[in-house]
């Protein structure tokens, strides 16, 4: 815990109307790392990523980069440096491939710095260059989780809040977008707050990991310790 | 034939009006899934700012921009008072609240300009021109040029810029589209301003055809319904093909169907509306809506 941290939660409770699906998180993210979020489905990964990004409605305390994200809107938050892929990609089906990558990169000045963006996610994912002019629909569900890593990196974003990439996918597919997850976040420091079902492979690139159950952090620690820990890998990441 | 030319091109003008109204449904229609029916009384109140404008001599070219400027913001200042604090209710609501501002339109500019019908001018003379033997009046010419411009210019700026893009982003997929950093409040109202604009050319291109009075849009509303089912809802581009289809079908009936004339060409506009919603309600250039169970 030596660096500091870019994403500080204290307390945060959420919920949907009457249901609370959060009681009571509290998480840091230290700059430049990599944080899982594990837990079985319905535990509350993806909510804690949606009260980061205000789509749900919160209380506690958000820091993010020593700024409260309290009553802020999501486009604000995303604009001060949180890459959000939701579940489900964030895909915007009716606008070609292209178009969904300048959309990350639409609030940027730094044409220069834009351009070898490109070129690097290009680099990453040459199937999007080949296939920019289409519409994004026609991508396969592998080729839409590259773009929406895609974007998320054309945002050049401080932090990176990652929901199942590996959803549905393939496990050759799943490899390649983990190798290039650890590849930006060496490269550029982004950090990146990891929400998996595939605990193994989440462990393996992560350095710190959480996990949750029914809406409380059940355990926290370094991911190589818990990767080593036989009984909660047993009772909690079910392998 | 040159008699049909003729007919044929007065009718894409006539077309080029619809269309633009049209665009402006279709705008709306794609921000927020509805149909604003209160879009030609808001044409109509531009028109009569225009017509004030010109009123107190400033040039019609002046006055025709200055009151799309005044039509783009009126259109803003509409969804952030009027429309979005019912943004998330059902949506009967909300038609009933585009209803009830076409009434308060409509009876704001009585209230104001009154119920006498008044020559608008134009600034194309209805002299007219012998092309491949057809007689075009300059002022059929004009109207179609600056739809032309005017339908081409949304084009570029929907699908060539920044914003265009951040306009259909937000439109389409608003949840998607806040993760991306897209105010996407103010792009709807945006879509509001630019509706408005476009509304209101079809409105001053109208207007010097029809006289300009309070009503003078309640007919053209209707067109510009049956161009944009035509063309399909969502689709700006088959608003502008449907509102074309529209005006030479009508000017056509009106004058080859003895039984139509002058007096059941609306009648067709609803014969259009009726048969594409039976025959294809996906409109020429609609996506079929498929939803997942």
């Amino acid at each position: 815990m030596a660096a500091a941290s870019l994403l500080e939660m204290e307390d945060v409770r959420a919920g949907y109307g009457p249901t609370s699906v959060l009681h009571g998180i509290s998480l840091s993210v230290p700059e430049g790392e990599i944080v899982s979020l594990l837990g079985a489905n319905g535990a509350g990964k993806t909510t804690t990523l949606r009260a980061i990004t205000c789509g749900v409605h919160w209380s506690g305390s958000i820091r993010f980069a020593g700024r409260s994200l309290s009553k802020m809107r999501t486009e604000d938050v995303v604009r001060a440096g949180i890459a959000h892929v939701p579940e489900g990609r964030g895909i915007l089906t009716e606008l070609t491939v292209e178009e969904n990558l300048k959309l990350g990169s639409h609030l940027r000045r730094d044409g220069a710095a834009v351009r070898k963006d490109y070129d690097r996610v290009f680099e990453y994912f040459p199937v999007l260059r080949e296939r920019r002019r289409l519409s994004a629909s026609t991508l396969s569900g592998g080729e839409q989780q590259m773009l929406a890593v895609a974007r998320a990196l054309l945002m050049r974003p401080k932090l990176m809040l990652l929901d199942e990439p590996s959803l549905g996918l393939a496990p050759m597919v799943v490899r390649a977008i983990f190798e290039i997850i650890k590849a930006i976040n060496q490269s550029d420091r982004v950090a990146v707050l990891l929400v998996e079902q595939n605990a193994r492979l989440a462990l393996e690139i992560s350095t710190q990991a959480y996990v949750l159950e029914v809406g409380r952090v059940a355990i926290k620690g370094a991911s190589a310790e818990l990767k080593g820990n036989e009984s909660v890998r047993r009772s909690y990441l079910g392998y | 034939m040159q008699g049909l030319l003729q007919q044929i091109i007065s009718g894409v003008a006539t077309g080029g009006i619809f269309a633009s109204l049209a665009l402006a449904l279709v705008l709306i229609y794609n921000a927020m899934g509805l149909v604003n029916f209160a879009q030609g009384e808001m044409a109509m109140l531009a028109t009569f700012v225009a017509f004030t404008l010109i009123d107190h001599g400033m040039s019609y070219w002046i006055a025709f921009p200055v009151a799309l400027v005044i039509a783009f913001a009126g259109g803003i200042a509409i969804q952030r008072v009027v429309i979005r604090p019912v943004e998330r209710a059902p949506i009967l609501t909300m038609v009933i609240v585009t209803l009830g501002l076409a009434t308060l339109v409509n009876g704001l500019a009585g209230f104001i300009f009154g119920y006498v019908p008044r020559s608008f001018p134009s600034p194309f003379s209805v002299q007219t021109v012998d092309i491949l033997g057809a007689f075009v009046s300059y002022r059929d010419l004009g109207v179609i040029a600056v739809s032309t411009v005017v339908l081409l210019a949304i084009y570029l700026l929907l699908q060539r810029t920044t914003v265009g893009l951040t306009l259909r982003a937000a439109a389409h997929h608003p949840e998607a589209s806040r993760l991306l950093g897209v105010r996407v409040s103010w792009m709807l109202a945006l879509g509001w301003g630019l509706a408005s604009a476009v509304g209101a050319v079809s409105g001053i291109m109208a207007a010097p055809i029809l006289l300009l009075e309070p009503n003078m849009m309640q007919t053209i509303i209707i067109y510009a319904f049956a161009a944009a089912v035509l063309g399909g809802i969502e689709s700006p581009l088959g608003a502008v093909v449907g509102g074309v289809i529209v005006g030479v079908t009508v000017n056509l009936a009106g004058t080859y169907l003895p039984f139509v004339g002058g007096d059941l060409q609306l009648a067709v506009a609803l014969a259009i509306i009726v048969g594409v919603l039976i025959l294809k309600p996906n409109g020429l250039f609609g996506r079929p809506s498929v939803r997942r169970v």
